[in-house]
């Protein structure tokens, strides 16, 4: 699915009736298929970015479409994950993860038969019938993770996904991340707030400004694909990662 | 798979305590009772009181077994177990749904806050002979009494309770294209579950009250008569027996209420190996 | 110093104690039932005026449900109540040893009321009608198993409907053909409305009284067996109080109104009533100075009725006529003495009613006029 953003701009109306500008105007075009990450300072409107992707916040003006069709609500092609794993504590790992599904109205036969397939894919066949309480938060998260998939999105729209997450847990996870996007091919937006992650990850790295959030610079990463954990060690690497940096924090401030 | 948070091998230290001292604890609740009991019998051996004014526990056996014995107990029983259980859904089903419209909709608490408060301050004893005017000496009165008493609970744990669902699962079932009905289904009911359970154990007890108040108020018949119609024939054993019948009641709807909790929401009790 | 300490705190409690109790009075809660009532007004009059004082208590009064009151003197909590006969009976039934000393009521307080448009009155006439009761308990449920059975009939052959104290507004309303009443209060108010044409199709009743077929025992004064045995001239002197400050409101039942008025908060007592009243009280101070007799005192209070009610119409009044109603249920040759077959009757009642059985203790030991006998003024 291809995401286009043009000349949006999201403002919020405060107590007193003023208002708030959050975020652009900005424009940005995602292709079928293309990983791009968005990095920027804290409150910059990356999320409101993900949120207005993702149908759930109007935009005050410009437009955003997915495939050239205007988006003004949520979209099952259209997949959100946000920070927070977000799981219903009263359900089990299987019935989070078929919980898309399940709203769809597909049958339980079915949604079973999709979630034991993604089971082993996100490491979790030995946690099926376990509950959220009883989960790591790096499980939980692949289970937020599996939610998402499950309904096999032609785009997922990622909200610092594994922002709570230790530094070891995380940089496996987004590995695992990368693997499921390798063999779905969906669109990736993801916001996150460590640029080495966005380098690693992305085809493209767009960082934006402070609120409200413009865009300030758009990366082409030329690394080559599978990526691995090491590749953060190569010049070319360290060349895309200092250039994001300086585009967030830029050097005459 | 299932058995991950309950395979766990036994934490070392609960090995050492000794199985009978687990046991005695299991079985502490009893201790209580029978403490009582005996405290009840000393008194009634030191004949502190009149054996008419604090009559011995075997005398209050036999009254249980003569009352069971003709049948009055489980007739008048039956009459308050009626009344109260129509009570309890009549008032539960109105708390229920304007307390979840309430949550839902803030203007209706600030509207009707007024009506619900003044009802709740005001003691149901006070105005209860009142609906026995209103909606006659029959059932209808009890069963209305017993609905009042339990609605305001049910109404402010219900609000409470739809009221703290996580926003961030609400915008989940947004961005999932949820319907009205979904979301509830799927993510107000099983969240304001447990608030809502634990307002219905208050809601449980209460209803006895209710049903009891009311029948205080009119003669006729319920466990509420029989306490008045043994007291004025001075039948002080069939007097205990009725209220520790009425207890009975409240203890029996508590641990149903109980036993809810624990089939439906046996994910609280699951917790990281 | 802990033994003078004690000694201290003890003289303080003497002192305190001799402070609160005025000269030696002995101190001494009547336990009655009901709430402040114009028909509790003997035992105000006796309060406002001495007769209790006189014979050495200083009285307060206590109002509780009647089982309690039974339970409490038989307990040894209290010393007196007041209770109705059937409560004796049934209380002793369940070995409570309480006697009766003094009958207060000589006449059971309770009657039906009947949609009648000429006075008359007859029971057979009850058959198939809706009769309109308190509840099924009490006096009222008493007097009217009795005076179905005096008329050969029982609770099957009418309609019977728990109304609660609402005997004039269902009466009115027409919701029942009849209803049981207390004889001294419910039918002046259902006279009132009729008067005022304010009881809707109704425009007439007719009264029939419990007494006026059966002689059942009604409410009287109770101490412990025990107290009776153990202190007989406390219970005497307290009779003597009772009986004086009875004997006093029949004869002057203006002074004993103007006595309750402290204890009955919602008295009607308009300053030009209350006026009239102490007047009429000193008059009839005068009048008893005469020695009259028993009938000429009773026509004195007709005519205070009537003046009153010349004076300043009918309203107000219907308080001061509920005592002079209940006076007449009180007023005897002999005040206080009680007939074994009143408690039969009564006896007989409850055992129709099912509350007693037949092997009830007897009823020569329920009651005792030999207070009755002592009373020295």
């Amino acid at each position: 699915m291809k995401l286009s953003l043009r000349e949006l701009v999201v403002d919020f109306r405060t107590p007193d009736q003023g208002r708030l500008p959050a975020l652009g105007p900005i424009s940005l075009e995602v292709l079928p298929g293309e990983f791009v990450c968005i990095v920027g300072p804290s409150g910059c409107g990356k999320s409101t970015l993900i949120r207005t992707l993702g149908g759930l916040q109007p935009a005050t003006s410009g437009s955003v479409a997915g495939d050239d069709l205007p988006i003004t609500r949520p979209l099952s092609t259209l997949a959100i994950m946000f920070q927070d794993a977000n799981l219903m504590p009263w359900r089990t790992v299987i019935d989070n993860i078929a919980l898309p599904l399940e709203l769809a109205g597909v049958d339980k036969a079915r949604r079973h038969e999709a979630v034991y397939e993604l089971l082993p894919q996100l490491h979790l066949q030995d946690f099926a019938l376990s509950y959220p309480a009883e989960l790591s938060g790096g499980m939980a998260q692949r289970v937020a993770l599996g939610r998402v998939i499950v309904q096999r999105p032609r785009a997922l729209l990622l909200d610092e996904p594994f922002g709570a997450l230790d530094a070891m847990t995380r940089e496996k996870i987004s590995l695992e991340l990368l693997d499921l996007w390798r063999k779905g091919r969906q669109t990736v937006v993801m916001v996150t707030h460590d640029i080495n992650e966005a380098v690693l990850l992305a085809d493209r790295v767009v960082v934006m400004s402070s609120r409200p959030g413009k865009l300030v610079a758009d990366i082409t990463i030329d690394l080559e694909r599978p990526r691995a954990i090491n590749m953060i060690y190569r010049e070319t690497f360290l060349r895309l990662a200092r250039e994001a940096r300086a585009a967030i924090d830029p050097p005459d401030s | 798979m299932a058995e991950v948070g309950e395979t766990k091998d036994p934490k070392p230290r609960s090995r050492t305590i000794p199985i009978s001292l687990v046991q005695l604890r299991r079985l502490s609740p009893l201790f209580s009772v029978i403490a009582l009991l005996l405290l009840w019998q000393l008194i009634t051996s030191a004949e502190i009181y009149p054996a008419f004014i604090v009559p011995p526990p075997a005398a209050v056996g036999e009254a249980f077994r003569e009352a069971l014995q003709s049948g009055l107990l489980v007739k008048h029983l039956g009459v308050t177990l009626e009344e109260m259980f129509l009570g309890l859904i009549l008032g539960l089903g109105i708390g229920l749904s304007i307390g979840y419209a309430i949550a839902k909709l803030p203007i209706l608490e600030y509207t009707l806050s007024p009506v619900i408060v003044a009802f709740q301050s005001t003691p149901i004893v006070a105005y209860a002979p009142l609906l026995v005017i209103w909606f006659g000496s029959g059932p209808t009165s009890k069963i209305v009494t017993t609905a009042v008493i339990v609605f305001f609970p049910s109404l402010v744990n219900t609000i409470v309770a739809v009221r703290a669902v996580s926003p961030n699962l609400r915008d989940l079932m947004n961005s999932l294209n949820a319907t009205p009905w979904q979301t509830f289904r799927q993510l107000e009911l099983p969240s304001a579950l447990p608030v809502v359970l634990a307002g219905l154990k208050t809601s449980a007890t209460l209803a006895v009250i209710g049903a009891v108040v009311g029948e205080f108020v009119t003669q006729g018949s319920g466990l509420g008569f029989l306490v008045t119609s043994a007291r004025n024939q001075y039948d002080t054993p069939l007097v205990i027996v009725t209220v520790l019948t009425m207890t009975a009641i409240a203890l029996s709807l508590y641990s149903f209420v109980v036993l809810l909790e624990w089939r439906w929401l046996a994910w609280r009790r699951r917790s990281k190996p | 110093m802990r033994k003078i300490l004690g000694t201290a705190l003890i003289s303080c409690f003497i002192f305190l104690s001799s402070l609160g109790a005025q000269a030696d009075l002995i101190q001494e809660r009547i336990l009655l039932t009901f709430i402040p009532n114009i028909q509790f007004a003997p035992f105000y009059l006796g309060i406002a005026d001495g007769h209790f004082a006189r014979q050495g208590f200083e009285v307060t009064l206590e109002h509780l449900q009647e089982p309690d009151v039974l339970d409490l003197v038989a307990a040894g909590q209290a010393d007196f109540g007041i209770v109705s006969g059937e409560q004796v009976i049934l209380a002793r039934a369940k070995s409570r040893d309480v006697v009766y000393v003094y009958e207060w009521f000589q006449e059971y307080p309770v009657g039906i009321v009947m949609i009648s448009d000429d006075d008359g009155a007859d029971l057979a006439n009850l058959t198939g009608m809706t009769v309109g009761i308190p509840g099924r308990f009490g006096a009222s449920y008493s007097g009217l198993t009795t005076l179905l059975q005096s008329a050969g009939l029982s609770e099957d052959d009418i309609e019977l409907n728990e109304i609660g104290f609402n005997a004039p507004d269902v009466f009115c309303l027409g919701a029942v053909d009849a209803a049981v009443v207390y004889v001294n209060n419910e039918p002046l108010q259902i006279r009132d409305r009729l008067a005022a044409g304010d009881c809707g199709d109704v425009t007439g009743m007719a009264i029939v009284s419990v007494a006026s077929r059966v002689d059942l025992v009604s409410n009287g004064l109770i101490v412990s067996a025990d107290l009776a045995e153990r202190d007989p001239d406390k219970v005497q002197g307290l009779v003597n109080g009772f009986n004086s400050a009875l004997k006093a409101t029949i004869n002057n039942p203006a002074k004993a109104y103007l006595a309750s008025g402290a204890f009955v908060e919602t008295l009607p007592g308009e300053p030009e009533f209350l006026t009239l009243l102490r007047e009429l009280a000193a008059e009839q101070e005068v009048f008893l100075a005469t020695d009259p007799t028993r009938e000429q005192i009773g026509e004195s209070r007709s005519d205070m009725v009537e003046l009153l009610a010349n004076a300043l119409g009918p309203d107000n009044l219907t308080q001061f006529e509920v005592l002079l109603r209940t006076i007449e249920l009180w007023d005897a040759d002999t005040l206080g003495h009680s007939d074994l077959s009143s408690w039969e009757a009564m006896s007989d009642t409850l055992r129709l009613m099912g509350f007693l059985s037949d092997d009830a203790p007897d009823l020569n030991a329920a009651f005792s006029n030999q207070f009755v006998t002592g009373i020295r003024e």
